[in-house]
């Protein structure tokens, strides 16, 4: 997979958001370190819903908060209106903040359990002065019609709310400050399913309605398909591929991929069940495998994906981007 | 036909609280077939793990059981009633969400599946921990016999699970009830996992009864499946029956509020409005009617009664979709522009 | 034209919490705290006869209509005495808790908050104050310095440092790594106002319950201090040193009011404290979800 390569960097005027040869590390003592993210590169156009999927592991939420600076970033740029987000400190940090806001997993502990929820949503409002682009602390009770709470219970607390309602407020805290950017990191994973599809079609309304540019991270494939436009699937720490929702969906070449979409309850009929029988367990992240990561439980290697790391390379003319010594032949109709 | 191994009629189970008496489970009624696999499918609050629990005679003391519940002949409750020993673990057992809440962390794995067998089966120590290895051998784990002298925390999610299945059919049992077995793992683990458990079944002949909130995951791995809502089950069908001609409308509305991955991306998905009602002293109408989209005033009247047949397609539901009367029901709605609860309801993108 | 049917146009009430009552019990121990709060603001002012005055009745009589709660060897009046005493005892207590949960807070919340360097300054300080054995520490500051209340208070303050300190740190780090506090960074807020509006009311309110709990320790803490000699000095009154008036053993043998009556207030304050304090904690504990 794509230590290095910026293959999948767009020259695209309406790029927004541009991470190039992005790294983390965690230090975990003994000396040792997490590779959590190792040379990851991908650009965001502005208006475009990004997907980024993968399973437990892979980095990709660790990816999200790192353009957010919630992590140290070891090495690599986070490109965002001429600004390197990843070399910011302080103040300009501070400042570019209100541009990139998130949604969080766990929607209750996203919200502080002994404040009002109308002093959550107004918190941004508040730290920059009671304006800031399109909202002001007198439109908050329109903000929160436009996710659905009735503004009559603004001065509520947390727990006497549901978790898809908390979703909602949490929604409404991160649109207050009129952002460009917002990355959802597993916004729907802690719901019940009914919930679910009521957050996903918010999102897509807030997006529309607000302008928005979106980062969606998920483990589940089947909503990242629904929200995104285009998708990047990880493994540990890697880039395997990368493309439009459509074509990822109907053509996968990797491997990781196509075991990914063949594990799913209800397998996509573009791959065979029985490519998602992958041996052995997830390798440790402090020490991952040489070469291509995925070659302790891929069933299509040979020598080279021990030895060299493959690099991310278009596919065609399409928007596909792949990383793998050999990906999958695709039969012509499919 | 085949025989039918557990019975449960009328099951109602309520815990008092703080607030009043929460009405966890009311009025279930089923039966499972020797090596059928039943699943239970509903969100939170429906009832699915209440019943599961109730099954393994795991509720709190506070909860109050009514009810009747057979399995192979035998009248469970009374089981529990006597205190008998050997019956749950070894007749009936159950795997839970989470590994961790199964396993001692300071035991090793392979000691855990030794005692129940030295428990239940009253080996002896040098047997017991040969069968522990060799059972870790059949759930799948790698070099079983290094993995026997492990700590559940030195393996990953998805070992600690197998062991945890191990442990689970040691003792041979004839019923597995697997309550959200895999939705702490990831996607690929969840096949292996779910494989596995295909697997052992057929090779056992065990019944399952598998809970998930996950509709997909009911659908590919089970004969049956059960939709509970508010305490009850409200259809039950065989899985395809289920998925393609369902007849209660949260089962419908359900199925449409999922996204598929054969669907276009940014297919506007039809969510489910509002939440699933408090258990407490809840009024004498159908749970489900003030988000229903075929509501009509009968069904803020009454509950509905099951119908269909059962053991193949029942539901309880005054205007059932996929019907004439329910047709009509949601046209006169979509009509009126609301339901008989108030809810706004207007017409479905492509239809019905 | 797909459904879209406004989410909470069903809900007219979003579920309530649980009506919890702070209870019967409760009242009544803060109706004690603040009857003998008063009493003990007042005391100059309150119909009671002068609490060092000597020969105010026989010595060593047992209640009576003239002494309510009789009086002591030198025929001092035993229940002026205890209301008297009540003033440095309650002060004590509340000045010693007051400095233990300001500056330890403090510090805690700091330490908690910014990790790193800062955070193995302040534990090891905290290591080494609860390291020092209490007493010696008590000796060193009187010896030192006087033994007025401020200093008594001041010792007690600096012993509830270390634990309270460490309390709101372990606090602070459980909280600080939720993930509304990163919401709070994600805004742009500042440090300051991340401590101060998100952790400082998670971390301080329970600590509230314990400050009354605590101020229940300090009292009986300057009553330990009395025994040692190392209480407030000179005619000053409080319940320790009225309980060790009281204790040579032929007084407990033949009057034991005189030792009882400031062991009955002490222990009343501190049971009203404690039985406050955690009514207080489970009240203020907030469900983190109502489903």
């Amino acid at each position: 997979m794509a230590g290095s390569g910026q293959a999948p960097l767009r020259d695209d005027p309406n790029v927004l958001l541009s991470i190039a040869d992005l790294e983390i590390e965690f230090p975990v003592g003994k000396g040792e370190v997490v590779h959590a993210v190792s040379g990851i590169s991908f650009d965001v156009a502005e208006g475009e819903t990004l997907g980024i999927v993968g399973e437990s592991g892979c980095g990709k939420s660790t990816v999200a908060r790192s353009i957010i600076r919630l992590n140290s970033i070891k090495s690599g740029s986070v490109d965002y209106q001429g600004h390197n987000l990843a070399s910011l400190e302080g103040e300009p940090l501070r400042k570019i903040r209100p541009d990139l806001q998130m949604i969080f997993q766990d929607p209750i502990s996203s919200l502080n359990p002994r404040r009002k929820i109308r002093d959550v949503i107004s918190e941004g409002l508040a730290v920059w002065g009671d304006e800031h682009g399109a909202w002001s602390q007198d439109r908050i009770e329109e903000l929160m019609v436009a996710v659905g709470i009735d503004p009559k219970f603004g001065a509520r607390r947390p727990h006497q709310f549901s978790g898809g309602q908390c979703q909602r407020i949490g929604i409404a805290r991160a649109l207050a400050l009129d952002p460009k950017v917002l990355i959802c990191d597993e916004p729907v994973s802690a719901l019940d399913v009914s919930v679910q599809a009521q957050i996903l079609n918010l999102l897509q309304d807030m997006k529309e309605r607000y302008g928005l540019t979106v980062l969606f991270i998920s483990h589940d494939l089947s909503v990242v398909k629904n929200v995104s436009d285009r998708i990047i699937v990880m493994y540990l720490g890697k880039a395997c591929e990368i493309g439009s929702a459509e074509e990822l969906y109907a053509r996968p070449r990797h491997p990781y991929t196509r075991a990914l979409l063949a594990s799913i309850p209800e397998p996509a009929p573009t791959v065979d069940v029985s490519e998602g029988d992958i041996a052995g367990e997830l390798p440790s992240p402090i020490n991952p495998p040489t070469g291509c990561r995925f070659n302790t439980r891929c069933g299509h290697t040979t020598d080279i994906c021990f030895t060299d790391e493959p690099m991310m390379q278009r596919v065609g003319d399409a928007d596909h981007y792949l990383a793998c010594h050999h990906p999958v032949e695709i039969a012509v109709s499919v | 036909m085949a025989e039918v191994q557990l019975s449960v009629r009328d099951l109602t189970v309520r815990f008092p609280t703080e607030r009043g008496v929460v009405e966890a489970v009311n009025g279930v009624t089923f039966d499972l077939e020797k090596g059928q696999t039943l699943g239970i499918v509903g969100e939170s609050g429906s009832g699915k793990s209440v019943t599961a629990k109730t099954l393994m005679n795991l509720l709190p003391r506070t909860a109050e059981i009514d009810g009747e519940v057979t399995f192979e002949g035998e009248d469970v409750r009374k089981i529990a009633a006597e205190g008998r020993q050997h019956f749950w673990g070894v007749k009936m057992t159950m795997v839970f969400q989470d590994p961790m809440t199964s396993l001692n962390p300071v035991k090793k794995c392979g000691e855990q599946i030794a005692e129940t067998l030295r428990y239940h089966m009253g080996r002896d120590k040098k047997t017991a921990l040969a069968e522990a290895v060799d059972l870790l051998g059949q759930v799948g784990i790698p070099e079983p016999a290094k993995r026997v002298d492990q700590y559940p925390h030195e393996l990953s999610g998805g070992l600690r699970q197998r062991v945890v299945i191990a442990m689970a059919l040691a003792c041979e049992p004839s019923l597995l009830i697997a309550d959200e077995p895999t939705t702490a793992v990831d996607v690929t683990v969840q096949k292996h996992l779910l494989d596995l458990l295909d697997r052992l079944r057929r090779e056992r002949h065990m019944s399952m009864i598998l809970i998930t909130h996950d509709l997909g995951v009911a659908r590919g791995r089970c004969d049956d499946v059960a939709v509970m809502y508010a305490g009850r089950i409200v259809e039950r069908a065989q899985t395809e029956t289920l998925f393609s001609d369902s007849r209660h409308p949260y089962a419908d509305a359900l199925l449409r509020s999922i996204p598929r991955i054969d669907q276009p991306s940014h297919t506007r998905l039809e969510p489910i409005p509002g939440r699933p009602p408090e258990l407490i002293n809840s009024p004498v109408q159908c749970a489900y009617a003030p988000r229903c989209r075929y509501a009509q005033p009968d069904c803020l009247d009454s509950i509905p009664a099951v119908q269909g047949v059962m053991g193949t397609h029942e539901f309880a539901c005054h205007h059932p979709a996929n019907t004439d009367r329910g047709r009509e029901a949601l046209a006169a709605n979509v009509a009126a522009g609301r339901n008989a609860a108030g809810l706004e309801v207007i017409g479905y993108a492509g239809g019905n | 034209m797909s459904a879209t049917i406004t989410p909470d146009a069903i809900d007219d009430e979003v579920a309530g919490a649980v009506q919890k009552t702070l209870g019967i019990a409760f009242w009544v121990a803060i109706a004690w705290i603040v009857i003998i709060s008063l009493a003990a603001l007042l005391a100059p002012v309150l119909p009671i006869k002068d609490p060092h005055a000597i020969a105010t009745g026989p010595p060593r009589v047992g209640p009576s209509m003239d002494n309510l709660f009789g009086t002591d060897a030198l025929g001092r009046d035993v229940f002026s005495r205890t209301i008297w005493g009540a003033r440095i005892s309650l002060a004590v207590g509340f000045l010693g808790i007051f400095l233990g949960v300001v500056v330890g807070g403090a510090l805690g919340i700091v330490a908690g908050y910014f990790k790193g360097k800062i955070d193995q300054v302040v534990s090891f300080g905290f290591f080494t104050l609860l390291s020092f054995p209490a007493l010696v520490l008590a000796l060193l500051i009187t010896a030192s310095l006087n033994r007025s209340l401020l200093t008594v208070a001041m010792t007690l303050g600096i012993l509830g440092i270390a634990p309270i300190g460490r309390l709101a740190r372990a606090s602070t780090l459980v909280f600080a790594e939720r993930e509304f506090v990163q919401a709070s960074r994600v805004i742009g807020a500042k440090n300051g106002r991340i401590i101060i509006r998100e952790l400082l009311p998670n971390v301080l309110i329970p600590m509230g319950a314990l400050t009354l709990l605590g101020m229940g320790i300090s009292i009986v803490a300057e009553g330990s201090l009395a025994f040692l000699g190392l209480s407030v000095e000179g005619e000053a009154i409080s319940w320790g040193k009225s309980i060790v008036d009281g204790s040579q053993t032929r007084d407990l043998d033949n009057n034991p009011h005189v030792a009882m009556f400031p062991i009955f207030a002490m222990f009343l304050t501190v049971m009203a404290l404690n039985f406050a304090g955690d009514r207080i904690r489970e009240y203020t504990d907030v469900k983190e979800t109502a489903f």
